[in-house]
């Protein structure tokens, strides 16, 4: 058994308006990724060809360490999938859909199923049309956690859904990971409720990945520099430093790979620092796309 | 281990299609009764019900177990289950020939029966060819549905298949022996009628093989 939940080697997929460009990325048993993008970055197109629903044009997949799609049957019966544009059978109730998982899945856990029924707010009774959208997320969650996979595949699942039935979600999920041989990977457009739970981040836009570490490396290689720039100071472009952005004597300074020594390095230059800030994961991956876009690796 | 995944996605699909299976064989076996009557105006109405119902659900197998599967966005579901895509397709392929096949067989059986029992022998090559149009029409639109997964182009082969019937069962009728013979006692399977039945067999066979053949060399499938 090799120690990764999911490897991905140079995937690429092309269509006639999008490319997926030599994806790699790794997943380590145990962990959760959360895979950022803006819309049609290639999230659920990478998420999709692991799932083997696409097939890439080249490129090696491994789930579970099965190779992927060949295997894709036997896999699957360790990993839970859900999207936000899966659909259950609106004719038929949630424990109709309960009981077909019970008759496929012989590691369907009945009473965690129950458990989740009444934590999401759920009756066995009620049929699918007659949910709300966010029912019915949990709906399809419920179906996907009581099996007990092994490995976790979520393709924007808190999309649409209130504060409430997001936090409800993303707590079902951490008490997943507490059987410690579980892995999650978790696509969003939402960086909070990714940063809430990830331990790895993987940023994509325009069918590449552009950056990937563990979040709170990112949290601390991060730092925002407020500066005042007197007139005739040029403030220099020091190493860790991706961008500047001056108004008049008001500078902001971002870094990527901030050092303690960067604020006495720009003082030294004649520049006042006013303040050295945290930056959340939303303004990384703003930050990180943006320069991406200027074909700035960062 | 399998196997058993791939019945159960059948089983679940005839579950999901029963009242529709229950309802079309019920007005068949209906329209079958009705021949018992002997009486030209029920016999008229009986042969019309028992094509209706056979080509109504001809046309909603495909449309409802296969595109409307695609349309209503069940396919991720289900390809989330331990399947690979070509057990995922021959699933469909099977469910959808099969939820037809079973309650078309046992009314054309069912019609040969009561045809055999009370009325001249003639009428049974035409009953045979007239409910074997039926099924080869089927065939076109099921395997249209499941390789194209396309409501319009699901649509057009049922519109294509459906405006050929007439035009079949008038040419068949046409046929100078069959107008000879189908009021005779026995029936009587001439080359040309047996060429008609061995065609149709044929485009069974062909549809059959392209839809497996053509949905094996699906590489992407949602």
């Amino acid at each position: 058994m090799n120690d990764y939940a999911i490897e991905l080697d140079g995937v690429c997929k092309s269509y006639r308006f999008f490319d997926l460009d030599n994806i790699s990325l790794q997943l380590a048993r145990g962990t959760i990724m959360g895979l950022i993008g803006p819309n049609g970055a290639g999230k659920s197109t990478t998420i999709r060809i692991l799932m083997g629903l696409v097939r890439q044009d080249r490129g090696e997949i491994r789930a579970l360490g099965r190779r992927m799609p060949e295997e894709q049957a036997s896999a699957k019966r360790d990993i839970g999938f859900a999207s936000d544009d899966m659909r259950l059978y609106d004719g038929m109730t949630v424990g109709w859909h309960m009981n077909f998982m019970k008759s496929i899945y012989q590691s369907w856990d009945g009473d965690y199923a129950q458990l989740l029924l009444k934590r999401f707010g759920l009756r066995a009774e009620q049929k699918i049309k007659g949910l709300s959208h966010g029912q019915r997320v949990k709906a399809t969650l419920l179906l996907v956690l009581a099996r007990r996979p092994k490995l976790l595949v979520l393709d924007e699942p808190t999309t649409g859904l209130d504060p409430v039935a997001r936090h409800e979600i993303l707590y079902e999920l951490t008490g997943v990971m507490a059987d410690e041989g579980r892995s999650i990977l978790f696509s969003s457009q939402n960086t909070q409720d990714v940063e809430q739970i990830s331990d790895r981040i993987t940023f994509i836009d325009r069918g590449r990945i552009i950056d990937s570490m563990d979040k709170e490396a990112y949290l601390e290689r991060w730092r925002r520099l407020r500066l005042e720039a007197p007139a005739g100071v040029a403030l220099p472009a020091l190493p860790g430093v991706i961008g500047i952005r001056q108004t008049g004597r008001l500078a902001v300074v971002i870094a990527n790979e901030f050092a303690p020594e960067l604020p006495s390095a720009y003082e030294s230059s004649g520049a006042r620092v006013h303040a050295v800030e945290n930056m959340t994961l939303e303004e990384i991956f703003v930050a990180n796309v943006e320069r991406s876009r200027e074909g700035v690796t960062v | 281990m399998n196997e058993s995944v791939i019945w159960r996605l059948i089983l679940k699909d005839v579950r999901l299609h029963r009242f529709q299976i229950i309802l079309s064989s019920a007005v068949g076996a209906g329209a079958l009764a009705l021949f018992q009557t002997k009486r030209e105006v029920p016999l008229v109405l009986g042969a019309t019900w028992f094509s209706v119902a056979l080509i109504v659900l001809g046309c909603m197998m495909p449309i409802s177990n296969v595109v409307n599967e695609r349309k209503n966005h069940h396919v991720a579901f289900l390809m989330s289950l331990p399947i690979s895509a070509r057990q995922y397709a021959m699933t469909k392929i099977a469910s959808t020939f099969g939820m037809f096949f079973v309650p078309w067989a046992l009314l054309a059986g069912g019609a040969l029966l009561v045809i055999g029992a009370g009325f001249p022998h003639g009428a049974i090559p035409i009953s045979t060819i007239i409910t074997g149009l039926i099924l080869t029409g089927f065939c076109v639109v099921a395997g249209t549905a499941v390789v194209s997964e396309s409501e319009a182009w699901t649509t057009v082969a049922i519109v294509l298949c459906n405006s050929s019937y007439g035009i079949a069962w008038y040419l068949i009728i046409r046929v100078p022996e069959t107008a000879r013979q189908v009021g005779g006692s026995v029936a009587v399977w001439s080359p040309r009628l047996l060429t008609i039945l061995g065609a149709e067999c044929a485009v069974v066979i062909l549809c059959l093989g392209l839809t497996l053949y053509l949905q094996s060399r699906k590489r992407d499938f949602i």
